[in-house]
């Protein structure tokens, strides 16, 4: 199998990885979108708090939505004609699709596993099936792949990148795929897609009526921090603790990264809409609140270096989460009363 | 200097490897930085792959004793728990659980033993003893 063919796509480097490639699809098809543009119009921010699901000894927090959640709204919402595939159970058949639109020249998004990416950095290499990357290109067995969290494009054997597309366990990518069918020539308006997009957001973080997602699990979470070290002992507590932050700060910038972006979307919004005051407002209180964020994240990891010998007061952990939780609701709300 | 002194980020990937991230300064100013990571980054993830050695160090000791099978060692060092490993090779959590036993474990028929060795990329052989 001699073929080649490299599609003329461009690779940039992004905060997360699904909004990030589908902002780089959308650029590639004629569109010029942002990458918070993409992140907020197709509701990449979420929380979720699930004590009693264990992901690497600890409970599961997820700061993002589910793998692709980002591409599917923001091109439904801007009426753009794309195809995802779920679900291919065929690994063969997988690869063969993928060939077939690289040779008709679509660069196409995977989801895969992380665990066994050859290219990633070996310290992230955790078991974490939502990343997502571009394949744009095919050399005899390497492929051509744009991680938007690295910052080059990288090179990957056909084995590897079966592999990491059929990586088993929780949210199993199963050859997941999705691309953009044409070229986007006529202009499109991006103000109807913002107010949905907006309007989903504050619903999914104070609208939906159960105690675990959104803000109303930020304070189940901020609650609970509060009774781990009594609960669990210092060293179990403090590992825990770990696993928050470790969601926050590193999984492709995490959830305090998001909620710059999405501040960076807001503002954005705010100016395409004729600086509307509101919106450049919320902007701002999403700016101080993901700034807030980072201080938790400092004031955490002093507890992680030690770990037998907390130097923060859970307590004061915990209200700081709290202050975040109202901080958030309060943007949420704002966002919600708007009238565009 | 800090790089030094840790060993998760003694590999050679790590020196390549940079990260975009936002930041947001007061005034209503969103920026964009290429960068390394902070310190605070560094110490979770050193206390995530601190805990990660001792849980493998400690499966290690116990097959070597003869407490546990192989597959105990090889989930440890795979960053696996039991249900996880039962997703992944496509036994039932129940038997999982019952292969941790050496004794259940060597006698094990090559066609279970192939699942395991898959879910873990390892050859059969290399299942059968801990390195």
């Amino acid at each position: 199998m001699e073929t080649k063919t490299i599609i003329n796509y461009t690779h940039r480097q992004a905060g997360h990885c699904e909004s990030g490639a589908t902002s780089n699809l959308f650029k590639f098809n004629g569109l010029e979108i942002s990458e918070p543009m993409a992140f907020g119009i197709g509701n990449g921010l979420y929380f979720s708090y699930i004590p009693f699901l264990k992901i690497q000894f600890a409970p599961m927090i997820s700061f993002r939505n589910l793998p692709n959640t980002v591409f599917k709204r923001s091109t439904a919402y801007l009426g753009i004609d794309a195809t995802v595939v779920k679900k291919i159970k065929d690994p063969e058949d997988a690869m063969n699709l993928l060939d077939r639109n690289l040779e008709n020249g679509i660069p196409t998004g995977c989801q895969v596993g992380v665990f066994q990416l050859t290219f990633f950095p070996p310290e992230y290499r955790m078991h974490y099936n939502m990343h997502n990357l571009v394949v744009f290109g095919k050399d005899g067995n390497m492929y051509h792949v744009s991680d938007t969290v690295m910052e080059l494009p990288q090179l990957i054997t056909r084995e590897d990148l079966l592999r990491v597309r059929y990586a088993k366990g929780a949210f199993a990518p199963q050859g997941k795929m999705y691309w953009i069918n044409h070229a986007i020539s006529k202009p499109i308006d991006l103000k109807p897609a913002i107010i949905k997009g907006i309007k989903k957001t504050v619903n999914e973080m104070i609208g939906i009526p159960f105690p675990l997602i959104g803000v109303k699990g930020l304070r189940w979470m901020a609650r609970d921090l509060k009774k781990w070290p009594k609960k669990h002992g210092d060293n179990k507590a403090s590992f825990y603790l770990g696993q928050i932050l470790r969601m926050a700060e590193d999984f492709g910038t995490g959830g305090a990264g998001f909620r710059y972006i999405y501040g960076a979307f807001l503002k954005e919004a705010g100016e395409l809409f004729d600086n509307h005051q509101e919106l450049l407002e919320a902007s701002d209180m999403m700016g101080k609140t993901a700034n807030k964020w980072r201080e938790f994240t400092y004031m955490g990891a002093r507890n992680c270096k030690n770990r037998s010998k907390p130097e923060e007061n859970y307590g004061t952990l915990s209200e700081k989460l709290l202050e975040i939780a109202a901080g958030e609701e309060k943007v949420y709300q704002k966002l919600k009363k708007i009238k565009f | 200097m800090e790089e030094n002194l840790n060993p998760v980020y003694k590999n050679k990937a790590y020196g390549q490897y940079r990260e975009l991230s936002y930041s947001y300064q007061d005034g209503g100013k969103f920026e964009k930085t290429v960068g390394f990571h902070g310190e605070a980054d560094r110490l979770i993830l050193q206390q995530a792959w601190d805990l990660f050695q001792e849980r493998i160090e400690d499966a290690r000791q116990r097959v070597l004793s003869g407490k546990a099978s192989p597959v105990v060692y090889y989930m440890e060092k795979n960053l696996l728990d039991p249900l996880n490993l039962s997703m992944m090779a496509g036994i039932s959590l129940w038997r999982v659980k019952w292969h941790f036993k050496p004794g259940v474990f060597n006698r094990l028929k090559n066609k279970t033993l192939l699942k395991y060795a898959e879910a873990f990329n390892i050859t059969i052989d290399q299942l059968r003893k801990v390195d």
